[in-house]
């Protein structure tokens, strides 16, 4: 018997460091005997009409509160999930050439030559080789303009050093 | 307009001319005499032959009058919470003799309602996609077909050396584990879209929380679901991680919210992302889950995301890992299931 009932030495020591701990539990941890039926938390969903750029539409549930949602670019009309489809097809239309006459005119160097080529730009190296030079004729020639017309040498130099940087870019 | 025509006509003339004269003519006649020959095996009773309740009966039909005398009788009413059924808060242990009802009882704490919605992409499964599936996967065996005897999927040792003894068995070849077996397909067990994993490790909220807090609003805008945090199993030096600290988070989609989101990714979001080839054709767990990435430019093309962009800060919406979980035992049939639901695979496909 006696050795149940604790010493009055170690009781006043231990009690309160437990009754300190048990609320902790309560706050923090989950007691063993007794396991908290959480109710789920589910966010809030409204119901969407979603039209599809072809003008086919369905509804679902979504968290947005929006009720319609019209869409421009999707599955309809999306040459990924098309692939036979003309319609999609990024293709330039240009029949009478006035196009290809605009970009001659007043498109990048190197556009103009690929066109004026009409080849498949990305066989050959030396095509690549060649759009490089006039590349840098464009921007040599851009520095002497600026020469020319009696402009501060540092513009210059900074054009040159950008266009090389350019080059070993690519 | 005319070719359709033509085909109509030519195929209502051969139907005329399929069926022999005598079947039309029996036909006709089962039609014609229903009213006569077979009053015989209708029953004769009708609740239409049954008089209406009589007059005082009706004049002292008064259900609402009823409920106040028995009110009455009782004395007062009793308030809802003292004669409802609540549901413990807590499971206290199987012995315990207030026992909370299954999730599935509307009166339990956990039940959720539902469903509401038959989503679009889980009707053309049922629909179409599946019964395709089965077509494909389906072997014809004649009858009294046996099949072959395979050999043991694990290998044994041959006993070459006294250490063989008492040995697990050996690995199959090629394999560190046994991969899953492929049961012929039934239509019980058509591959069918499981769970889909949607993850975002944040490796900005080591620094600053902030970020986890947005990878969480934007992943539930997405999925519907409530978002799970997940912290730092151990620690990496190189990229700064340390071990318990929150970097990731997760949404389990299941159900109707699952086929909702593959639905909007599919029709909506994966369309619209730029220079998109599809789903690598390697991906994959070969076991039947596939997964693949999208960068923080395509998650802010989700129409949740998009409708109030603005309530993001900029540059802390994160890029996602979905992951879609299929029954399907290989690659190959997920691969074929996700196709067939509209996700484009590029490349070489691994199986």
């Amino acid at each position: 018997m006696s050795r149940h009932i604790p010493s009055a030495t170690s009781s006043p020591l231990k009690r309160p460091i437990s009754v300190s701990r048990s609320c902790k539990l309560v706050h923090h941890t989950q007691v063993r005997h007794a396991t908290l039926l959480k109710r789920p938390k589910r966010p809030y969903t409204f119901t969407q009409l979603v039209t599809l750029s072809d003008g086919s539409t369905f509804i679902h549930r979504t968290t947005s509160p929006i009720s319609v949602c019209k869409s421009a670019k999707d599955i309809r009309n999306s040459a990924l999930w098309h692939p036979s489809s003309q319609k999609l097809l990024n293709v330039e239309e240009d029949e009478a050439g006035r196009l290809r006459a605009f970009r001659e005119r007043f498109g990048r160097g190197w556009d103009a030559e690929a066109v004026a080529e009409n080849e498949d730009v990305r066989e050959g190296e030396e095509k690549v080789a060649d759009r490089d030079e006039s590349l840098l004729d464009l921007i040599s020639g851009f520095g002497q303009e600026a020469e020319a017309q009696g402009q501060a040498k540092g513009v210059r130099k900074a054009a040159q050093k950008s266009g090389k940087g350019k080059m070993g870019e690519k | 307009m005319a070719l359709r025509d033509l085909s109509l006509q030519s195929a209502r003339s051969l139907r005329k001319s399929s069926f022999p004269r005598s079947f039309r003519f029996r036909y006709n006649v089962s039609r014609n005499a229903s009213t006569t020959t077979h009053d015989q095996d209708l029953e004769p009773s009708s609740s239409l032959s049954i008089p209406a309740p009589s007059s005082d009966l009706v004049k002292d039909f008064d259900p609402a009058e009823r409920a106040r005398k028995r009110r009455a009788e009782l004395g007062r009413e009793l308030p809802p919470s003292r004669y409802r059924f609540r549901s413990p808060k807590y499971y206290r242990g199987p012995l315990h003799p207030h026992q909370p009802p299954p999730p599935s009882d509307p009166t339990s704490r956990q039940f959720i309602p539902g469903p509401f919605s038959l989503p679009r992409l889980e009707q053309t499964y049922h629909s179409t996609i599946a019964p395709d599936l089965m077509t494909l996967a389906y072997t014809h065996f004649p009858p009294g077909y046996r099949a072959p005897p395979k050999a043991p999927r694990l290998r044994s040792w041959d006993e070459t050396s006294p250490y063989h003894k008492n040995r697990p068995l050996r690995a199959p070849r090629g394999h560190t584990v046994l991969p899953l077996l492929r049961p012929p397909i039934t239509w019980q067990n058509v591959p069918r879209l499981e769970r889909v994993t949607v993850h975002a490790m944040v490796r900005e909220a080591l620094e600053d929380k902030s970020h986890l807090h947005v990878a969480r609003m934007v992943l539930q805008a997405i999925t519907n679901v409530r978002v799970t945090t997940h912290r730092a199993k151990g620690s990496v030096v190189g990229w700064g991680l340390r071990e318990g600290r929150q970097v990731s988070v997760s949404a389990e989609v299941n159900g109707g919210d699952m086929w909702d989101f593959v639905g909007k990714c599919v029709d909506m979001v994966l369309p619209r992302i730029k220079d998109w080839q599809g789903v690598k054709g390697s991906s994959g767990d070969s076991s039947g889950n596939i997964a693949w990435g999208l960068g923080p430019a395509d998650v802010a093309l989700f129409p949740e995301v998009e409708v109030n962009y603005n309530m993001y800060p900029p540059k802390m919406i994160p890029g996602l890992h979905v992951i879609l979980h299929t029954t399907a035992t290989n690659d190959r049939e997920a691969r074929l299931l996700l196709s067939a639901t509209g996700i484009p695979f590029y490349g070489k496909q691994v199986n």
